[in-house]
């Protein structure tokens, strides 16, 4: 009654107003970036009087006042009035609201929801974040981009693997990266091959074969609330890719080229050694040319006059500076993307067809990668009820030579940054002599003449990959659907690696031919419901069943000893041996999941899993094989429940607990088995225990549970907000390779054994500081910080060791009531009050002594933050990322061999007058101070080198990231041509080192992407990259 | 509604979701037993060792420290005393993951097939050899409690007394001594050593018997003699036919092959001691085992030793030379090549020990000088195991007996020097020798910046990981025989 009475006197004073007057007043409606707004109702607040903007967002519209309030209103953004006040034109820019629309957010197992119903943190990054900056692994893209995701891209060459890391490490020797799911699909992400303190090379991981220009989107789950339903392969949050279909395509049909060309320059401003003192020992210059071979690296000569002085290969040249050895050995690298796509949209059926060349080479010579990519997604609807989704990639990864990391055999980078001052690497070349030897310029066999490492030995492998995937659903009833999906990422990767004939470390050579075969393939059944109960309880439900199977398998053939100098083949080997390695492993699970809605403004979800472990299933096993985990989250959007403040544009609190569990990573842990091993010998076979691992017949699963808080809220029309998360969790029973004593027969064996905690908090802040019709500046600044502690590790307490340095005096370790991954390595010993105790050696040089292996840093920073900034003028943008890491170390084998080489910058003290040394001597206990004259600083900076205390550093950086700069061409320079849209951007990447701790090292210089970070080694140089991108649609 | 039944049950179905588990988790490449012959075969090749221990603790370190070979290279740290702390554990490092893992888990299987005595007799034999090799070289090491992870679960293994090891290991030489009949073990051609003859196993038991009595000799003399006595009554080895040794190939694979052989193909920095090469003067093994490494010339004039300790720069200043060219370097056409056979105790060293004896206590006939002879003779023609280019005439050994005659007032120095000069590449037993007897007389070094004082080491250092993976053990151990230091005495080795 009351209702109705007032629309009535409304009506009435309408007529009223109607004819009262007409003033025209005019605009144009734009979004945030300054884009024209189409279909904008622009009413006069309090009438019925409206219109809506044209294609151009301009609107004209006749008032009744000059004093009264427009209001403009629009699917996706939030509506805005504005006070007319005597004004004849009103242009306004309108905010997105994705929120009030009902963001549709794709969760785990695919399950599209509204994104204020979900009660944890999931972040997404568009496509274009990726495809603009290309990078040849795409994932490494993301770093600084998403808080409480750390990815670390190591120096392992353009071709390497990274190590992503969401929410600190779950477990202490396992896989610590998140899974990745593509189009629905669980895809493999195994390292084929990493160095290890014996050296090696970065084999790639699987998720750097994805084509950057094919990503729609990256959504980011990071805690057990969001993956929850993905069970134990989830447990460390999951990557969701989605990649481009027809559907996110103009409607009919379209094509969409981009290029982009990027290019890699050695980062010179790094490396920066001493260039006074040249080769030699004791303060003087290498006598003759064996002498000079066989010094080697050491730079202890004599101060650089350009005299005369000869070196490793008899000839004699001036002793003096001869430059940078590295930007002359190295390369400018360069990557080429192109990518066509074409796609189609009609009623039933709309397909993305996209081919893709990636062609890289490397700064290091000799060594690139070539990528195609062929992808076709397609979608149809075949009756009302029935949809289907086909998605398949075709993906060929060719890698020739992948460098060589770490230890020094056939490490071009060791040989290149040790060189003496006065030593020119260009005089190394070419790498072999004319009888195919190695041209080796030391004594030393194991450190290789670059271009011989370079050039002679080589590594080359090709990879053939399927992901495809197929789908359906059938929407039984308007509530009720049936879904399943299968999928498979298979590929083949063929390597080829030789050590070649002349070698001076392996005279004859060697080779190794290598077949892997990979197959993963998961099915999901699912069925689900999607209900209002009552006008404000509504529910969706599901439940489904999943299997995952996983099959690999390795074909070795190898040998050593080149018969025909030169001529390389495995049938040239006087020796030959081979192997096959096979592993298999399976779970099943059975799943479900219910969301209660109330008032589309509180939701609560629970959800359950059960997962089996072929891994932890043996022939009368009596332990569990299976375990069960629940979830439940829950949101509490505040600004539809409640009145708030009007600077409130939304707020949102959410919180989740969950229980995930897992069956470890390997097959096979349960039981000793022996093996036939070799070829036999003397016709005899060779028997023995297989493995150095010592299995456990009794393993369980683990469990890791978690509880996570967040809040969600944007204020003053959204041009600041605000998403926060806290977290804890902890992982106990963990699947755990434990190190064990040397004299058991053993490396390392397998228990349940540890408790593993992580704390942490991420904050996104985003905010608009201008916002205007020709110019906008938005700007976000995400950071995190999370603590992995390790809790427990076995009954007595013990560490466990992760990888060692090739130095061999200092690893990683585990350290109950440390942080995951500590730096562990040898000290120096002191008195009480922190004085170094020397020994003094028989000619008075003090010598440090050797102490214990103490804690020497954190390998994982636990401070991260990214700030990511865009500008927008007209059609000009500009947007750049600093990013940084804080609070962790990095042990540097750089500075190590620099110091037991005289090559840093530190060891020159001295060398003119000597080196006063105060201490304790450890034989009298009592201080000393001496001078070690010049000619033996060599053995006592030779001692510091083995000190790894001297050598763990601040691996503390903010790095200039990603810079670009683009131009979209207007709209009606377009509408006289045939395209539709075109951009072109300036771009940059790793462009300079805002702040910096560590010396001649580059802080993020790792060779290994698994679970031991903070060792420096002899990687590939850091790179700056600059280039040009180029894209456009028709 | 119906729809939604038939679902349900295939997810029922479906429901039991381990079907299969327990069969795929079993690795279809490995079997899970396999024959003990295999296993035996195997772990006397991992005695005869890998290229990594051989290189490392063998040459690296203790040929050079007893100065059998020289090298002015800076990695040889036995030459100079250093501490590479890699290069000294490379036994340890090696050892207890394959031979001692290996007999361990032999011995287990020979118990559960019920095999006969004599089988597990070798096996104990060899163990001994293992174990000994081990505690001569590190002294406390882990030995009741080692390579039984699987066994018996011990992961963090506790350090036996050296004392105690060797009580140990001459019981167990005595038992299986006494397990052992004649005629063919159950090994048969599995043996690389013996193919299973038993008889020349029970040589082989009392020869080391015999070894290891004689190590006791400083710290318990009486100990020593009984065991010596024991041993010689026992029988031990008669002829060059008794060696304990083990026959390589070139290949296929690394472990087939002489891992000394493969470090003379990959390593050319090791030149003949002077030490060595002034002992061999007028020796017809001169030309058969150096050569110099210019132009590969065997002339005995044209073989010289180079000094130990030294580097390029004191080369020079003390002989103007610029290179170690024009020095003797090991024949390696001829000797230890990849396929020759590595030895782990030869007839010669038994026919020294047997002199000694007579020596020391009136054993083994009472006379030293016929065992000193045959001594030097077995060690004369041995090399023609090696290679048949190495085959040495009679009538020059008998020339250099008569040259070289035994000599009854240096006794004990002549025969521990001939010792040392018969196991040359066995470089355990010359440096073991050398620290019981203290002969050859070796002349320390002094290099600048070496580790020991300028003294040749009395051990190498244990492995390092350790001292984080079996704390407590570790820390027991070295409470017990001193710093983890190279100077440190083995309990035998008392001043």
């Amino acid at each position: 009654m009351n209702q109705k009475f007032k629309y009535v006197l409304m009506f009435v004073a309408l007529l009223f107003i109607q004819g009262a007057i007409a003033q025209t007043i005019s605009g144009t409606v734009t979004d945030n970036y300054g884009t024209p707004v189409p279909s904008v109702n622009v009413i006069e607040k309090g009438t019925t009087n409206g219109t809506s903007t044209d294609f151009d967002g301009n609107y004209t519209i006749d008032v009744s006042s000059t004093s009264g309030t427009l209001l403009f209103s629009s699917l996706g953004f939030v509506a805005k009035e504005v006070a007319i006040g005597g004004k004849t034109s009103i242009n306004i820019s309108l905010v997105e609201d994705v929120e009030q629309l009902g963001e549709v957010v794709v969760t785990a197992l695919g399950i599209k929801k509204e994104a204020k119903a979900i009660g944890y943190a999931a972040t997404e990054v568009g496509g274009e974040e990726l495809a603009t900056v290309k990078v040849t692994n795409a994932i490494n893209s993301l770093q600084g981009k998403v808080a409480g995701v750390n990815i670390t891209s190591n120096s392992t060459g353009a071709a390497g693997s990274s190590r992503v890391v969401i929410r600190g490490n779950n477990t202490l020797t396992g896989n610590n990266q998140p899974l990745y799911i593509i189009d629905g699909i669980p895809i493999g992400n195994d390292n084929n091959g990493a160095a290890g303190m014996w050296g090696g090379s970065d084999g790639g991981d699987g998720i750097s074969s994805i084509n950057p220009d094919d990503i729609e989107s990256v959504r980011v789950l990071k805690g057990g609330a969001a993956t929850a339903l993905y069970g134990s392969r989830g447990g460390n949050g999951v990557i969701l890719i989605t990649t481009k279909g027809g559907t996110s395509e103009q409607k009919g049909f379209g094509v969409e080229v981009s290029s982009s060309v990027t290019f890699d320059a050695l980062n010179t401003g790094i490396l920066d050694f001493q260039h006074e003192y040249g080769q030699g020992t004791r303060g003087r210059v290498p006598a003759n040319e064996a002498e000079a071979f066989d010094l080697g690296n050491s730079a202890w000569g004599a101060k650089l006059d350009g005299s005369p002085v000869v070196q490793w290969d008899g000839v004699e040249r001036p002793y003096s500076y001869v430059g940078d050895n590295s930007s002359r050995f190295y390369r400018t690298g360069s990557t080429f993307v192109n990518t066509v796509a074409l796609s189609s949209n009609a009623e039933n059926m709309n397909y993305r067809l996209s081919l893709s060349n990636m062609d890289n080479e490397d700064i290091m010579p000799n060594s690139g990668l070539n990528r195609k990519s062929f992808s076709l997604n397609s979608g149809a609807t075949l009756s009302e009820k029935i949809t289907t989704q086909v998605n398949a990639k075709y993906i060929v990864e060719k890698v020739q030579n992948r460098p060589r990391l770490s230890d020094s055999p056939g490490n071009a980078n060791y040989t290149v940054a040790l060189l003496a001052p006065n030593v020119d690497v260009r005089n190394m070349q070419p790498g072999m002599n004319e009888d195919l030897s190695e041209n080796a310029y030391s004594s030393n066999i194991y450190s290789t003449n670059p271009y011989f490492a370079a050039y002679n030995f080589s590594n080359e492998d090709v990879k053939h990959r399927i992901i495809a995937s197929t789908s359906i659903r059938y929407d039984m009833l308007d509530w009720l659907y049936l879904s399943g999906r299968v999928g498979t990422d298979h590929y083949t990767r063929k390597s080829t690696s030789l050590e070649p004939y002349g070698t001076a470390f392996k005279p004859l050579g060697g080779m190794q031919e290598q077949e892997r075969i990979y197959t993963q393939v998961d099915a999901d059944l699912m069925l689900g419901l999607d209900k209002d109960i009552t006008d404000k309880f509504s529910t969706s439900a599901f439940v489904g069943v999943n299997s995952n199977h996983i099959k690999y398998e390795e074909l070795n053939l190898g040998g050593n000893d080149f018969i025909v100098p030169g001529f390389e083949d495995i049938s040239n080997l006087a020796n030959q041996s081979r192997s096959r390695l096979f592993n298999e492993r399976k779970i099943g699970s059975v799943y479900g999941s219910l969301e209660l809605a109330y008032d589309r403004w509180a939701y609560l979800t629970f959800t359950g899993r059960n997962d089996w472990f072929s891994t932890l299933s043996y022939p009368g096993k009596d332990t569990s094989n299976n375990v069960f985990y629940p979830s439940a989250n829950a949101s509490l959007v505040l600004s539809d429940a409640l009145e708030l403040p009007s600077a409130i544009t939304f707020m949102k609190l959410r919180g989740g607990y969950s229980e995930v569990g897992g069956g470890g990573d390997e097959a096979y842990k349960l039981a000793p088995t022996y093996e036939l091993f070799g070829q036999g010998h003397l016709g005899q076979p060779l028997g023995r225990v297989s493995g150095s691992t010592v299995p456990n017949a009794a393993l369980v699963p683990w469990t890791k549970s978690e509880v996570e808080i967040g809040l969600d809220a944007r204020f003053f029309d959204n041009r600041l907000s605000l998403d926060l998360a806290v977290y804890k969790n902890e992982t106990t029973d963990d699947i755990v390779n434990a190190t064990t004593s040397i004299y058991s027969g053993y490396s390392s064996a397998t228990a349940n054994l540890g408790k593993l905690e992580n704390k942490g908090v991420e904050f996104l802040l985003s905010f608009t500081p201008v916002r205007s019709e020709k110019f906008n500046w938005t700007s976000s600044i995400n950071g995190s910080f999370n603590e992995s502690l390790i809790v427990e590790t076995n009954a007595e307490g013990q560490p466990v060791s992760l990888d060692q340095a090739r130095s061999q005096n200092v690893q990683i370790q585990h350290e109950v009531g440390q942080r995951f991954g500590k730096i562990v390595g040898v000290s120096y010993v002191r008195d009480d009050a922190g004085t170094i105790v020397y020994d003094i050696n028989s000619d008075g040089t003090p010598l440090a002594q050797e102490g214990d292996r103490v804690i020497l840093g954190d390998g994982v920073a636990p401070w991260a933050m990214g700030w990511s900034n865009n500008f927008t003028f007209g059609d000009f943008n500009l947007s750049f990322l600093i990013d940084g890491k804080f609070g962790g170390q990095v042990f540097s084998g750089t500075n190590t061999f620099a110091y037991g080489s005289g090559l840093h910058k530190e060891t020159l003290e001295g060398r003119v007058n000597g080196l006063t040394i105060s201490g304790i001597d450890g034989a009298t206990n009592q201080p000393f101070t001496t001078t070690v004259t010049p000619e033996f600083l060599q053995d006592y900076y030779g001692r510091i080198n083995n000190i790894a205390e001297q050598f763990v550093e601040d691996a503390d950086y903010i790095k200039f990231r990603e810079l670009s700069f683009g131009y979209s061409f207007p709209k009606e320079i377009l509408e006289r041509t045939f395209l539709t849209s075109a951009n072109v951007s300036i771009i940059g990447r790793n462009l300079f080192y805002i702040q910096r701790s560590a010396d001649n090292i580059d802080p993020e210089s790792a060779y290994s992407a698994g679970n031991s970070q903070g060792l420096e080694y002899f990687g590939v140089p850091s790179t700056r990259s600059y280039g040009l991108s180029l894209n456009v649609k028709f | 509604m119906k729809k939604i039944l038939f679902i349900l049950s295939i997810v029922l179905l479906m429901g039991s979701c381990d079907d299969g588990f327990e069969d795929i988790n079993v690795d279809p490449t490995k079997p899970n037993q396999v024959p003990v012959t295999s296993k035996l075969t195997a772990a006397q090749l991992f005695t005869s060792g890998e290229r990594y221990e051989n290189w490392r603790a063998n040459l690296i370190y203790q040929s050079t420290m007893m100065q059998h070979y020289a090298t002015t290279t800076g990695y040889w740290s036995g030459d100079k005393y250093t501490w590479n702390k890699g290069y000294a554990s490379s036994l340890i490092d090696r050892y207890y993951e394959n031979p001692v893992k290996s007999v361990e888990d032999i011995l287990i299987q020979l118990d559960e097939e019920g095999s006969p005595e004599e089988m597990k007799a070798i096996t104990r034999i060899l163990r001994v050899f293992i174990y000994s090799r081990l505690t001569d070289l590190y002294g406390d090491i882990p030995y009741s409690e080692a390579g039984k992870a699987v066994i018996e679960g011990i992961l963090q293994p506790k350090y036996d007394a050296q004392s105690e090891i060797y009580a140990d290991m001459l019981k167990e030489l005595e038992e299986s001594a006494a397990a052992l009949g004649s005629g063919t073990s159950g090994f048969g051609s599995a043996d690389l050593f013996y193919a299973g003859d038993q008889a020349k196993w029970k040589r082989f038991a009392n020869s080391m018997m015999l070894r290891l009595g004689l190590r006791l000799i400083k710290v318990d003399p009486t100990a020593s003699q009984a065991w010596v006595t024991k041993a010689i009554a026992g029988g031990v080895m008669e002829s060059n036919a008794d060696i304990a040794k083990v026959e390589h190939t070139v290949g296929p694979e690394g472990v087939n092959q002489n891992g000394i052989g493969e470090v003379f193909q990959a390593d050319d920095n090791q030149r003949m001691s002077k030490t060595f090469i002034d002992f061999l003067q007028d020796d017809p093994r001169l030309p058969i085992l150096a050569t110099r490494f210019s132009d590969k010339s065997n002339d005995p004039a044209d073989l010289k030793g180079l000094p130990n300790g030294l580097d390029l720069d004191m080369l020079m200043t003390n002989t103007g030379e610029e290179t170690t060219d024009e020095y003797a370097e090991p024949n390696r056409e001829i000797m230890t090549r990849r396929d020759s056979p590595m030895f782990f105790q030869t007839y010669a060293e038994v026919e020294f020990m047997l002199a000694e004896a007579a020596l020391r206590w009136g054993l083994a006939g009472g006379d030293p000088e016929p065992h000193y002879n045959a001594g030097v003779r077995a060690a004369m023609k041995m090399l023609e195991l090696d290679s048949p280019d190495a085959a040495i005439d009679d009538a020059d050994i008998d020339a250099y007996l008569l040259a070289k005659p035994f000599d009854a007032a240096n006794a004990l120095e002549q025969i521990s020097t001939q010792y040392w000069a018969a196991t040359y590449l066995n470089e355990y037993e010359a440096f073991s020798n050398w620290r019981r007897t203290g002969f050859p007389v070796l002349v320390p070094v002094n290099y600048p910046g070496n580790e020991t004082g300028g003294t040749i080491p009395r051990r190498l250092t244990y492995s390092v990981g350790d001292q984080s993976n079996n704390p407590e053990n570790y820390a027991e151990a070295i409470a017990r025989q001193g710093p983890d230091v190279l100077t440190t005495r083995v309990w035998w080795d008392v001043e």
